[in-house]
């Protein structure tokens, strides 16, 4: 249309762009239809989006026909005026409501199409490193370590390879005791023993702290057995040692008790049976209800029930003499436990070998 | 040992099933491993305290019955038997060295009729895995059995001179025991021998020669007392173990010997035929001095917190053979029975009526705390450290402490001493030596991980290595902390890796544990150590400059005696030395407040350049607000000649002031690149 063409009648302008804009829109009423428009794949919808705002802005848009016709209303005689604003009005509502929705459907189309295209599969593997894991021992030595610490306890360590004082003579081991022999002890070509239990750390301990004292040492010992799936010439120990004024086996039992409860559970039942340990008098070994079977009898407890654990008793007054304690004045309770043969129960190891293998397949089965 | 029902229920009367009995003898110390059936008899597998021999016999255990049961013990009665002679005219017994024999006892029988026992002895022996012979040697067995004394038959007329001599062996004597093997002897062993030889090894077993026969008719009878020491020295030496040397060598009823003897006598007249003589021949050297030990009964109250009636004190006390008038009550002393070698003080008594009275019915309470609980002073930096390298990838190890001889690896700085500690008596073989290095044992576990297909394998251990003993004083024992690394740096949950590990892995690692447990950075130079790599081995120092180990790779030499065929990265350093190193002090510095400006600038120069001294460099310079300075990265080959590398660093130039002007950060910055052109001849690319 120029300006030297013979002007249309306002109402014949608004028609003819109506009329236009029926003819431009024509190829887009087919996204209003659910079936074709999922024809449409995500690059075909967003150029159709795009030529579609085209069309709007020309058909709608202020340098529209309709615009230039709306405009025009002044040449429209002063009667006809609120017909013409009305057919005006008609017209454009029926443009806008078609054009929005044409408008509303390829953008949904496209949203979904996006979406799609998008999504990820949320169950690949979380991006990270591959982690490592504590040793077993380490797991359980360092929840026994909390568990006493909570009670009173200082963790105390000490030396690996010991003289024979505190390896023997200061445990109260006689002379000829058969765990002296080289047969059970490991010697260095200097006559030192390795430490065949953690009781050592006892006498350091009171030499170090004096009495009253609290302690537990976790640590490695040494005894001669050929390795087998129950045995090994190393493994690891935790000793228990308390001496104050009035401590009694009450006490011992009360303590071992607690420590097994939080261990394995709440409903753990300790027992007490006599034994014999040269650095203890009178002696206990304790025995804990089965944590598997809840003493029903099963493969772990042999049966029985019980699970034999560890060595107790009040210390030995020599034991106290040898570091200048007055038995007189003091007493206390100590008791011993393999961490190994903890963990051996704890996660049913059939061959404790295993332990110190350290195949990769196993120590990645621990926390 | 094995014990049966019904002699038990014979010498106690008891009520008690044998079921009843494994509980009830459980509890008082005399834990029973199984209770089984044979034929109409019950066997206990009773297991026996190493310090109660006393219970190595059916009296043993049913003195302890009788006192669970409030019973009375019934010993076998003695019996008259035919007596002719005395054992003095027909025989001889000297004692040569009683240190080792402090009492021997003999007396004959004779005109005995060696045959099978009969039945009911077969079958008590049977009972408790006893082979029958014949009738002497049987009832001898029987007797050790029923009341615990090793006895010994000898056919009276194989001992030349029918004499005893109790000495010890000649230098290379030989004897052949029972069990038909030759012996040879040596003079600190004890044997029993007759006018010319050794006829039997004292207290372990007799010998072929003078044993009985089936045309034996006379016998003399040993019972005696030996030194347990003696007796477990040469058991030990000649790598035996009988019945007879288990009770001699934890220790013998000395009084009982007569007695015993006599049951044997009795028993032998009966089974067998025979007259006996009318006394022994009893040489008693080193007679017994009962012990006699002091006893509060307040003590059993303050030692277990039971409270136990003294008038059930008495009982079982006396019920165990102490004797005592109990007088005055609060303190009054007791008697120990000849046969209760394990009681010497007052709170061997007090264990006594404990086990007695049931370490069941002793409270369980917490002892009242006033010390508070404490970790050792460097636990949570190694639990620090530990959870670090397992965020790193690495497992945590535990290898034995013993291994083989090896030389090839530099120690931490802690070992000056090249040499290492032997055992005098490993038993693994080829594992002499205590470890100065985790290395060996951390090598061995990653060459068992790749035989077993595993190829992506870090691992770090922490544990004690061991200098060596110089001057009589005991070897050192610092703490170690080990990490290798080889294969691919692998992801969780995914089959493949985008690259294989290498020396920054390990260095990376190690420096995060660092970070972890708040300690100053390390810091690393390059170094030559005999176990790794030349150009690819770092010296390891903490912040003040002390030197605590070596990371790197290893060298070719060390792998392939490992036999492996891929790159290992292993790093070993003094953790002791570590942890006593300096800390992370936290010092809160103000936000900047005015914005930085950032210059990139890439150096070409000597590869032999070390990143830290261009870092060095630049902070030495000391140009103005120029705050920081760190690698971008750096770039080697294509255009780059071979012996140079191109390091790209990131400075940071800011103003506590205000806002540096453009024309201000290009002044220093290049003020600064001229001069590290300068310094190191590079070039600028
Ligand atoms: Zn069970």
């Amino acid at each position: 249309m120029t300006e030297n063409q013979p002007a249309l009648t306002p109402e014949r302008q608004v028609e003819a762009a109506r009329k236009a804009f029926d003819e431009d829109i024509e190829r887009f009423v087919r996204f209003c239809d659910p079936a074709q428009l999922a024809q449409a794949d995500l690059e075909t919808a967003v150029a159709e989006e795009r030529a579609f705002a085209e069309v709007r802005a020309r058909h709608l848009g202020k340098k529209s026909e309709l615009a230039a016709a709306k405009k025009s209303i002044g040449r429209v005689a002063a009667d006809m005026r609120p017909a013409f604003g009305q057919l005006v009005r008609s017209h454009e509502e029926a443009m806008v409501q078609q054009v929005e929705l044409i408008e509303a459907s390829l953008k949904e189309h496209i949203e979904a199409q996006r979406t799609a295209r998008e999504s990820i599969d949320v169950t690949m593997p979380g991006r990270r490193p591959r982690s490592g894991h504590r040793h077993p021992i380490t797991l359980l030595r360092e929840r026994i370590e909390d568990i006493f610490v909570a009670l009173g306890y200082a963790i105390e360590d000490d030396r690996e390879i010991e003289t024979d004082f505190y390896n023997f003579d200061a445990l109260n081991i006689p002379d000829h005791h058969p765990a002296r022999a080289s047969q059970d002890t490991f010697y260095t070509t200097e006559g030192f023993a390795l430490r065949t239990q953690t009781s050592t750390v006892q006498i350091h301990a009171m030499q170090r702290r004096g009495v009253p004292v609290r302690m537990i040492a976790p640590g490695r010992v040494f005894r001669r057995d050929t390795p087998d799936p129950t045995h090994n010439p190393m493994f690891f120990q935790v000793e228990g040692l308390c001496v104050d004024r009035g401590i009694t086996m009450a006490h011992l039992k009360g303590t071992v008790a607690e420590f097994l409860r939080r261990m394995f559970g709440p409903d753990t039942v300790t027992r007490f049976r006599p034994s014999y340990f040269p650095f203890t008098e009178p002696s206990a070994e304790f025995d804990f209800s089965c944590f598997k079977c809840k003493g029903s009898g099963c493969r772990i407890c042999k049966n029985s029930g019980w699970i034999e654990l560890g060595g107790s008793g009040m210390v030995h007054p020599n034991v106290l003499r040898a570091v200048g304690v007055d038995p007189q004045v003091y007493s206390g309770f100590a008791f011993g436990l393999g961490i190994d043969r903890m963990c051996a129960l704890m996660y049913e190891l059939d061959d404790i070998r295993l332990l110190f293998e350290n195949d990769v397949r196993f120590l990645e089965q621990f926390e | 040992m094995l014990i049966s029902y019904n002699w038990l229920r014979e010498l106690t009367n008891t009520s008690l099933s044998p079921q009843k009995l494994r509980d009830r003898l459980t509890m008082v110390g005399l834990a029973i491993d199984a209770v089984e059936m044979h034929a109409d008899d019950s066997v206990l597998d009773v297991e026996v305290p190493s310090n109660r021999p006393d219970c190595l016999s059916h009296v043993g255990i049913a003195r302890e019955v009788t006192v669970i049961e409030r019973k009375e013990l019934v010993l076998p009665e003695p019996r008259s038997v035919k007596m002719a002679g005395r054992s003095a005219d027909l025989t001889s017994v000297e004692i040569k060295d009683p240190d080792l024999c402090p009492r021997y006892a003999a007396r004959l029988v004779r005109g005995v009729k060696i045959g099978p026992s009969p039945d009911w002895l077969v079958k008590r022996l049977e009972a408790i895995g006893q082979r029958p012979i014949n009738n002497v040697a049987d009832i001898t067995n029987y007797v050790l059995h029923e009341v615990g004394q090793p006895l010994h038959a000898f056919d009276f007329h194989r001992l030349s001179g029918r004499r005893i001599v109790v000495r010890r062996a000649a230098h290379g004597e030989k004897l052949r025991t029972l069990d038909g093997l030759d012996r040879e002897l040596s003079e600190d062993m004890l044997v029993i021998a007759d006018a010319e030889k050794a006829v039997a090894l004292a207290g372990i077993m007799g010998g072929e020669d003078s044993e009985i026969s089936d045309r034996t008719t006379d016998v003399l009878i040993e019972s005696a007392y030996f030194d347990p020491n003696s007796v477990r020295r040469t058991a030990r030496r000649l790598g035996m173990d009988t019945e007879a040397s288990r009770r001699f060598e934890r220790g013998a009823d000395r009084e009982h010997v007569l007695r015993a003897q006599a049951r044997c006598v009795e028993l032998i007249c009966e089974l067998a035929g025979g007259v006996a003589t009318e006394d022994a021949i009893d040489v008693y050297p080193q007679p017994f001095v009962s012990r006699v030990v002091e006893f509060r009964p307040e003590r059993v109250k303050g030692l277990t917190s039971l409270n136990v009636k003294t008038d059930e004190m008495v009982r079982i006390l006396t019920g165990l053979g102490f004797k005592s008038d109990y007088f005055p009550l609060e303190k009054f002393t007791a008697e120990v029975p000849s046969w209760r070698i394990d009681v010497d003080q007052e709170e061997d008594l007090v264990e006594e009526i404990a086990r007695h009275s049931g370490y069941d019915q002793i409270a369980s309470e917490l002892p009242p705390s006033n010390i508070p609980g404490e970790y050792q002073p460097t636990e949570m930096k190694q639990r620090s450290l530990r959870r670090a390298l397992n965020a790193c990838g690495y497992d945590e190890a535990i290898t034995f402490s013993f291994i083989t001889r090896e030389e090839q690896f530099e120690l931490i700085p802690a070992l000056n001493a090249e040499a290492q500690t032997e055992l005098k008596n490993p038993i693994i073989e080829g594992a002499t030596w205590m470890r100065s290095s985790l290395l060996p044992g951390l090598l061995n576990s990653l060459r068992h991980n790749l035989n077993h297909g595993i190829r992506d394998v870090r691992l770090f251990e922490i544990g004690r290595v061991f200098g060596v003993s110089s001057d009589g004083e005991l070897p050192e024992e610092p703490l170690a902390l080990t990490m290798i690394a080889t294969g691919a740096a692998v992801e969780e949950n995914k089959a493949q890796a985008d690259r294989e590990l290498d020396f920054f892995d390990v260095k990376g690692a190690l420096e995060a544990a660092v970070d972890w447990m708040n300690l100053s950075p390390l810091v690393f130079a390059g170094t030559t150590a005999k176990h790794l790599r030349a150009g690819q081995a770092a010296v390891i120092k903490r912040a003040d400059g002390v030197a605590i180990g070596t990371l790197g790779r290893l060298a070719e030499a060390v792998a392939s005696a490992y036999k492996f065929r891929q790159p290992v990265y292993v790093m070993e350093l003094d953790l002791g030395s570590l942890l006593s190193g300096p800390e992370r002090g936290i010092q809160y510095s103000p936000l900047p407040r005015y914005p930085s400006v950032m210059r990139d600038i890439s150096l070409l120069l000597n590869r032999t350049v070390a990143l830290d001294e261009i870092l060095s460099a630049v902070r030495n310079q000391g140009v103005a607000d120029c705050r920081n300075v760190m690698l971008v990265g750096t770039f080697a080959g294509a255009n780059i000649p071979p012996d140079k590398r191109s390091v790209t660093l990131r400075l940071e130039y800011r103003s506590d002031e205000r806002t540096l002007r453009d024309e201000e950060v290009e002044e220093r910055h290049s003020q600064l690149t001229s001069s590290l052109l300068q310094t190191f001849g590079a070039e600028q690319r």
